[in-house]
């Protein structure tokens, strides 16, 4: 079936939404309250559009489409209308975009920037709401900044079902706000500060950090648990420090997380700024240790498939028994994203038919002379006494091992993995080079 | 030129009790109304022309018809949040007669196919939703209502919280669904109310009030008051400067100056006339050039550029100022918009913002400028009628009282 929007022809199916047939094509329609995945719900009224046969204008998010429906985005009239909607969203804003984090990703200077333009007319004192107020869960809310398109509210009503938020106050002084007494406390708060268009909802955790602006950002996977939410990497390197990850923000996969993330996951970057920064030892020394008998190596089953398989034909090759054991932690499954399994590549694992017996890795230890461990958290709370034991670290470690190599962690070594569902998955590597070589470096350097 | 159908006992003493309700001809339809089959009774609804008595004018037949024929546990709801300024009309049916109502509940909820009915009474109207609950505890025991009866209807007052939005009809089922009352978005195709997603019947208490009269007495009887497309007769009310301010129910189609004068007594004082408010406050004002032509009609009201609304007519005499009127009202809707969408939720502040200025007379030219390009976008851009409602307003003082408007700029 086809419509014409702006006089081209776009394809779309009978009862299509209009607004997501729009953004489906690449077709600019403005639009706060509608949300992939929350739906629409027709309260900011940005999304209007002049539609052939119609007196009035209307809202893209409550048009279904229907044969060669003809919609214009851009007439004069429509453009006014957006024009004069948008000053009205814009009336009791405190345009605060210079100490804003929101700037530079935010809708409203889109917008403006895109078809407002215009000098304020505002002559009336503007109203006052709230600043600065802590939600919970790192979340800030700035009411004056808000416009009301209930993205908050319906997450923690329709998809998280907590209720923490809600709009309080009727006309102009409706805002939103948190029961007295109640915390934003959802495993998944953080999501509204991405989901929210504007600056209102900050994170307390990035806020005043970086200007968007000066942020690079690469596709990657959480590797937080086994489900594999995708995610952006956003980082940046200054003229005075080392590259930073400074946050991970949710990649739309409507097969896996939709575009959204556990507070887990997102802030699990930090663990990416911990690199291993410790001297290292020398691959000879390795090389030595490998003519020992009686070795077994242990995998951390968040490595990808490439470092897993690379890992395997050294095992091979030099007679280590290997094993790798999943992260399992029942307290933090839930029936949504999060999952017991924490290990991101378990699937990856068993795929590759690496050991994950756990009672035959328990005697094996016993008798093992050197232990060489790939990452793996859980050998620090094993009894390693009197074996020489060589460690590859991504992230920093106290014990003093025999042997202990740095490793470039997941956003400086792209990869694949497999999530709990099967899902295969590539992550790639942010373009500042990692002070730490990639273990199948290392691992080749030793053939 | 009163007319009584709805009014008949209003003036009866102790016409909310039981006993008087009976003596005086209540509950009297039910019989003919269960002898016939819930679609005659609907065919009967269609061809009196009975229309919603809320402000809209919808045909009821239409309405129960859709709910009738849809799917699912049916529910009647009556509209009584009557928070309008200018419309008190409900209310006088909610203490006078009681009984009325009750009886066009069960008359309705048997021809729709429901067997649950709540009536939705404005929070201020404490008063009035007391009497009502002793009257439906009365035809629990009499057993028109309840298990007991021949058709079972149970009955349940909900009070509202004082939000005139909520008598918006979807704002309405979302505050009994324990919501917030923000209106719904409009369906695409004609589509019953839905309560908990269950097909709902909303209307309004003076036309639920006017059933019982046409079941009984038939179709014709009822369109032999009024005019072909406005038929039967309506609870008028006068307010404002005028001598004897009161709900009158006259027929439709009757001269405004007619009812002014000979139902309100005219103008108070013995005032000129400068203008009428006819049908509540979200009607557009007409000066009073254009009432000589005014019939209290839907059709004529509306080719005169207002509506009928509720028939809350709101007088004003020739010492009354324009400004100040029209930032009475919009006070009322800067105070009631819902605050879901952009245009109602900033332009009723910012008009009424606005209006401080001419009120002050302190405003200029890019104000008035600028309250017409608020009310515009105002219009026809939003999910309920409020806010075109509001921008009518705002047109309707400028358009026949500029001058008063021109002389508050600087
Ligand atoms: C802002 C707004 C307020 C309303 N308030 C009322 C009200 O108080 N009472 C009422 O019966 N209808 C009210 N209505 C109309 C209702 O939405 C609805 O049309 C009516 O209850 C249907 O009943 P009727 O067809 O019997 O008139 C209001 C409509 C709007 C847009
Ligand atoms: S939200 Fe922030 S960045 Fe956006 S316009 Fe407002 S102040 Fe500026
Ligand atoms: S805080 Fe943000 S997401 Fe929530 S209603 Fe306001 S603008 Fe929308
Ligand atoms: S028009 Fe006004 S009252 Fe109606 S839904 Fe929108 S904001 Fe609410
Ligand atoms: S996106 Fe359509 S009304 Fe908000």
């Amino acid at each position: 079936m086809k419509i014409i929007i702006d006089d081209r022809a776009v394809e779309c199916e009978e009862g299509a939404l209009l607004i997501e047939v729009m953004l489906k094509n690449s077709i600019e329609i403005p639009h706060f309250c509608y949300q992939e995945d929350l739906g629409a719900d027709g309260n900011c009224r940005m999304c209007m559009v002049d539609i052939k046969g119609m007196k009035r204008p209307q809202i893209a998010c409550n048009t279904f489409v229907s044969e060669n429906l003809e919609v214009s985005t851009i007439s004069e009239n429509i453009t006014e209308v957006k024009r004069s909607i948008l000053e009205l969203e814009l009336l009791n804003h405190p345009v605060d975009c210079a100490i804003c984090d929101q700037a530079g990703e935010c809708k409203l200077q889109d917008y403006y920037m895109d078809f407002g333009l215009y000098d304020s007319h505002l002559t009336t004192a503007k109203t006052k709401k709230g600043k600065h107020i802590d939600l919970g869960s790192n979340v800030m809310l700035d009411q004056e900044r808000c416009v009301l398109c209930t993205r908050c509210t319906r997450f923690t009503s329709n998809i998280t079902k907590t209720g923490e938020l809600g709009i309080i106050g009727r006309g102009d002084s409706a805002r939103v706000g948190i029961a007295p007494g109640r915390e934003l406390n959802n495993p998944y708060a953080m999501n509204v500060v991405e989901l929210c268009p504007v600056g209102a909802l900050t994170s307390k955790d990035f806020r005043f950090k970086q200007r968007v602006w000066f942020l690079d950002s690469t596709k990657s996977i959480c590797h937080g648990c086994s489900r594999g939410c995708n995610i952006h990497v956003d980082y940046n390197e200054t003229k005075y420090s080392d590259e930073k990850i400074h946050r991970f923000r949710a990649r739309r996969n409507n097969k896996i997380n939709q575009s959204f993330l556990c507070d887990y996951g997102r802030l699990s970057y930090t663990e990416l700024n911990e690199s291993f920064n410790g001297e290292v030892s020398h691959v000879k020394d390795l090389a030595d240790l490998l003519k020992e008998d009686k070795k077994l190596a242990l995998v951390s089953p968040s490595m990808s498939l490439q470092q897993l398989q690379a890992i395997k034909s050294f095992c091979k090759n030099n007679a280590i028994e290997l094993f790798s054991l999943a992260y399992i932690d029942d307290s933090f499954g839930d029936e949504w994203l999060r999952t017991n399994d924490m290990s991101a590549n378990f699937a990856g694992v068993k795929e590759l038919e690496i050991n994950y017996d756990e009672g035959k890795f328990n005697s094996s230890l016993q008798d093992a002379h050197v232990v060489i461990n790939f990452d793996h958290k859980y050998l620090k709370n094993m009894d390693l006494n009197n074996k020489r034991v060589v460690h590859f670290a991504t992230s920093h470690v106290d014990s003093d091992y025999e042997l202990i190599f740095a490793i470039a962690d997941f956003a400086h070594d792209s990869g694949t993995i497999i999530n709990c569902d099967g899902i295969r998955q590539d992550f790639y590597a942010t373009k500042y080079e990692s002070s730490n070589p990639r273990l199948v470096d290392i691992l080749e350097e030793l053939r | 030129m009163i007319t009584r159908i709805v009014s008949n006992n209003f003036e009866i003493p102790d016409s909310h009790t039981m006993d008087v309700a009976l003596s005086n001809g209540r509950y009297s339809s039910l019989k003919p109304v269960f002898e016939k089959e819930p679609q005659e009774l609907i065919d009967i609804i269609k061809a009196s022309g009975l229309r919603g008595k809320g402000g809209g004018g919808a045909a009821a037949g239409n309405k129960w018809q859709i709910v009738s024929d849809w799917e699912g546990t049916k529910y009647v709801v009556v509209n009584a949040d009557e928070s309008e300024p200018g419309t008190f009309k409900d209310r006088r049916i909610l203490s006078l007669d009681p009984h009325l109502l009750i009886e066009g509940i069960i008359a309705t909820c048997y021809a729709v196919g429901s067997n649950t009915s709540y009536i939705y009474v404005r929070g201020e109207y404490e008063e009035f939703s007391d009497i009502l609950q002793d009257s439906i505890d009365e035809a629990y025991e009499k057993n028109f209502l309840g298990v007991g009866a021949q058709y079972r209807v149970d009955i349940t007052i909900h009070r509202g919280a004082g939000a005139y939005i909520c008598g918006e009809k979807s704002a309405l089922l979302e505050s009994l669904e324990g919501n917030r009352g923000h209106p719904r978005l409009k369906p695409h195709s004609p589509k019953p109310e839905f309560y908990f997603n269950e097909p709902t019947l909303v209307n309004n208490v003076e036309t639920i009030a006017s059933v019982p009269f046409i079941l009984e007495n038939g179709a014709e009887a009822y369109r032999a008051y009024g005019t072909e497309k406005s038929p039967g007769t309506m609870l008028f009310g006068i307010s404002g400067n005028i001598t004897k301010p009161g709900i009158y129910e006259v027929e439709f189609g009757v001269s405004m100056l007619e009812y002014i004068e000979k139902v309100g007594g005219g103008v108070k004082n013995g005032k000129k006339l400068k203008a009428v408010i006819p049908g509540g406050a979200s009607t557009p004002i007409l000066p009073f050039e254009m009432l000589k032509e005014a019939r209290l009609d839907y059709e004529n009201l509306r080719d005169l550029g207002s509506a009928l609304g509720t028939g809350g007519m709101i007088v004003m005499d020739e010492d009354a100022s324009m400004v100040k009127a029209l930032k009475n009202l919009l006070r009322f809707y800067h105070h009631e918009s819902c605050g879901q969408c952009t245009p109602c939720r900033e332009g009723t502040s910012w008009s009424d913002k606005i209006l401080d200025r001419f009120v002050a007379k302190r405003a200029t030219m890019e104000d008035l400028e600028m309250l017409r390009s608020v009310s515009k976008t105002m219009n026809g851009k939003t999910i309920c009628v409020f806010a075109p409602a509001a921008s009518g307003v705002i047109d309707g003082f400028l358009k026949h009282f500029e001058s008063e408007f021109l002389e508050c700029i600087v």
